[in-house]
């Protein structure tokens, strides 16, 4: 044996050595999806509730939603039941609802390819994804600029390294520097190259879908077919948003049915700024939104009976000065808990929340609005918060030290989902005998067992004296959060991935850039 | 929880390290242990304050600085740390080894507020000094009494209230009358407190934190009398 591997003269526990590699050792890349351990928070009774949906069942009947540009959607409908006048569906009444119960999965599992990644959606869980969709991207070093597939890479490594988020997410920065017609190849890749968690697909035309799912396939190669239903396994889900008020156009329709015929997941969501695309009051908003979800949830079923599906809600006040989307105010909370409730009637996983805000740089707006919207998605029941990390100025740009704040919040957010410990431990018995009246807790038997993880520390906020914190730069959040993300992307290392299955999907990426011209429409 | 390993197997050197990683892990029988052997080998207890107890806690004491340590961590040294001293303080004093210093500390009149203070003694005999707690609710009485009795270089003072912080004052100012202010030294600590305050009352320093406690009274003891510190690190 060579002397380096020799143990050290020791016993029991080895010193400062070995407590220094166990605590500055990086944090696992991922914790577990949440299953949630607290009661549900609701603001509407089942009458309530059941005011909402005879009003949008009265919507879709009455009023009737689009199908545009979809000959084979209006024929589904058609043969389902449906009224068809032009590219106006009228759904009778109770047909979304009756279509859904009897195909729709309760929840469903998204695969990783690292399967301790896998997550189950629906239920008493909570998964945490990034933000989605923004074309700009901000830090503190350069300020707001177009995203680049760096950026968009770097967001999956940092999303991959944050062990809050159990998601990679989908289109964490639009990529402007690639052409529009093949940036989803590269896209679709970096979530399968750089990270092993699960993630979203390509929805802005059904052939980009189909190469999602068929890149999907090259990923999980044997594994792909579930020998258990001859189905492909789900291992993408993809976000669908209506063009609200009722209206579902052909590019999402497209994707949509690309998807479910795949098995894959989709994500549908009525996309509502009240008082433009809805009502300005809540009651009106949840009828829009669910009449258009329920549309879109019962379509899918249409198309492929029992694929995955998700009942998402996107509502956001507007200034009725301006016209502009604002976060984090009151009344977007009071839908969200409103849909939470009516897409459990309705047997489906629920998506909303996420850390909304306006405010264009990482400051206390961006953090006061951000948490008025995930707080209320986690005492919701949300089983899928979409934009958890890194959102400013609306959606229009993905905050570098956004996100790691946002995640570190995420971090604290899965400790309140996890509820109360009443077993003998997290009773504590033992150490409130042992201490008694008049002195501390600190050096008690149960304290040196468990403060270790007793509570969750942030990464982030700095806890020090003032003149601590003055001695060490008088860094505000923001500053330590730039730190903090530039130290991530320096030590990151990619997960492992089989070569012969890198180069099959490298292959594939080059033969489909070759078979058509770069094009930016 | 202690594997097999004879400490008297160990040399001098190994022994030292042994001593240093069993501090960092808070094991007080083993500390004990080997105070006993390293004295039974003619090492002089002051050699065995320096290279082994205080030199351990001084990584201790950065490693909880840094935040790789917790609080219960962080006691649980300091109280192996106190067992050695126990067995040396008398062979120091018969000796005439330098003094690593002693301190009088208290939470001042009208405040009940006990906990911080007691980290603060924990963290200072930790660090080899020999600290008297008098508890709470200290008039200035109390002090005096303390002082009288014990002889101490330091004298510590703590409030969480801004209503009881001025009392801090108080007992600087008997001090003063009584012409005995120069002969301690006066460190004052809790929440509501500031450098400035401490200046204004008369203090000789402001400590933030335990950990700045313990290192401010070093440098202060250094400066007064060329303490064991000092001549540790020479």
């Amino acid at each position: 044996m060579p002397d380096a591997e020799i143990p050290p003269v020791g016993r029991r526990g080895a010193g400062r050595a070995a407590r220094r590699a166990a605590r500055l050792a990086p944090v696992a890349a991922s914790v577990p999806f949440i299953t949630r351990r607290i009661p549900l928070y609701a603001v509407l009774n089942d009458e309530g509730l059941a005011l909402i949906e005879h009003n949008a069942d009265t919507v879709l009947e009455e009023v009737g939603i689009d199908f545009k540009g979809d000959a084979e959607a209006l024929a589904l409908w058609r043969e389902a039941g449906a009224g068809i006048d032009g590219e106006r569906v009228h759904i009778p009444r109770g047909l979304c609802r009756s279509i859904i119960a009897a195909h729709a999965p309760a929840h469903y599992t998204q695969h990783a390819r690292n399967p301790a990644r896998s997550v189950v959606i629906g239920d008493d869980h909570t998964v945490f994804a990034p933000a989605y969709g923004p074309p700009f991207v901000h830090d503190l070093d350069h300020g707001r600029r177009y995203g680049t597939i760096e950026d968009f890479r770097n967001f999956v490594r940092l999303a991959y390294l944050s062990p809050w988020l159990h998601h990679s997410g989908g289109t964490v920065c639009e990529p402007v520097d690639l052409p529009v017609n093949k940036r989803h190849l590269d896209m679709v890749y970096s979530h399968m190259r750089y990270s092993d968690k699960p993630f979203m697909g390509s929805v802005t035309a059904p052939e980009r879908a189909a190469d999602t799912v068929a890149m999907a396939e090259i990923l999980f190669g044997a594994d792909w077919i579930d020998p258990a239903t001859g189905r492909p396994r789900t291992a993408v889900t993809s976000l669908i948003n209506a063009n609200s008020p009722l209206v579902w156009d052909a590019t999402m329709l497209g994707a949509l049915k690309t998807y479910a015929r795949a098995n894959q997941a989709n994500l549908i969501t009525p996309f509502i700024l009240a008082g433009a695309m809805a009502p300005v009051t809540a009651v009106g908003a949840c009828t829009v939104t669910l009449a258009e979800a329920m549309a879109g949830i019962a379509f899918t079923q249409l198309v492929s009976p029992g694929a995955p599906v998700i009942l998402g809600s996107f509502c956001s006040s507007i200034s009725m000065k301006s016209g502009a989307p604002t976060f984090g105010t009151p009344e977007p909370s009071l839908v969200l808990f409103v849909m939470a409730a009516l897409a459990r009637r309705l047997g489906v996983p629920f998506r909303s929340g996420g850390a909304l805000c306006a405010a264009k740089i990482p400051d206390a707006q961006a953090a006061y609005e951000s948490a008025m919207t995930m707080l209320p998605a986690c005492l919701a029941g949300t089983n899928f918060i979409l934009h958890t990390a890194g959102w400013l100025e609306g959606g229009l740009a993905m905050g570098y030290e956004k996100f790691v704040m946002d995640a570190d919040q995420a971090g604290m957010l899965q400790t309140l989902l996890n509820g109360v410990d009443l077993s003998p431990g997290g009773q504590a018995m033992d150490a409130i005998r042992e201490v008694g009246p008049g002195r501390h807790f600190l050096g008690c038997a149960h304290t040196q067992a468990h403060f270790a993880t007793a509570f969750h520390t942030s990464s982030l906020a700095n806890n020090n004296s003032f003149e601590q914190w003055e001695a060490e730069g008088r860094q505000d959040m923001a500053q330590r959060a730039n730190a903090q993300w530039k130290r991530m992307l320096r030590d990151y290392e990619p997960p492992p991935i089989d070569p012969a299955t890198d180069d099959a999907l490298l292959d594939f990426i080059a033969r489909r850039k070759a078979a058509f011209p770069d094009s930016n429409v | 929880m202690a594997d097999e390993l004879d400490l008297n197997s160990l040399n001098d050197e190994e022994l030292v390290g042994q001593m240093h990683d069993d501090l960092y892990d808070g094991l007080k029988d083993e500390i004990e242990q080997a105070v006993h052997i390293l004295l039974g080998r003619g090492w002089q207890p002051y050699d065995v304050l320096t290279q082994a107890l205080v030199e351990g806690m001084r990584v201790v004491g950065e490693d909880f600085r840094d935040g790789i340590l917790f609080v219960p961590e962080v006691l649980l040294a300091a109280n192996a740390m106190k067992a050695g001293m126990a067995i040396l303080r008398p062979l120091l004093a018969e000796t005439g080894a330098p003094k690593i210093g002693k301190m009088v500390i208290g939470t001042v009149k009208g405040d009940i507020h006990d906990i911080g203070k007691n980290l603060v003694a924990m963290m200072m005999e930790g660090a080899g000094f020999e600290v008297i707690n008098i508890g709470i609710n200290n008039a200035v009485e109390n002090f005096l009494a303390a002082i009288a009795e014990h002889q101490p270089d330091i004298i510590g003072m703590s409030a969480l209230l801004t209503t009881t912080m001025p009392y801090m004052k108080v007992v600087i100012d008997t001090l003063k009358e009584k012409g005995m202010r120069n002969d301690f030294i006066v460190l004052v600590g809790g929440a509501p407190l500031n450098e400035a305050f401490a200046n204004a009352i008369g203090a000789d320093a402001y400590c933030r934190d335990a950990a700045v406690a313990v290192e401010t009274a070093k440098n202060l003891m250094a400066r007064r009398q060329g303490s064991v510190q000092e001549r540790a690190r020479a």
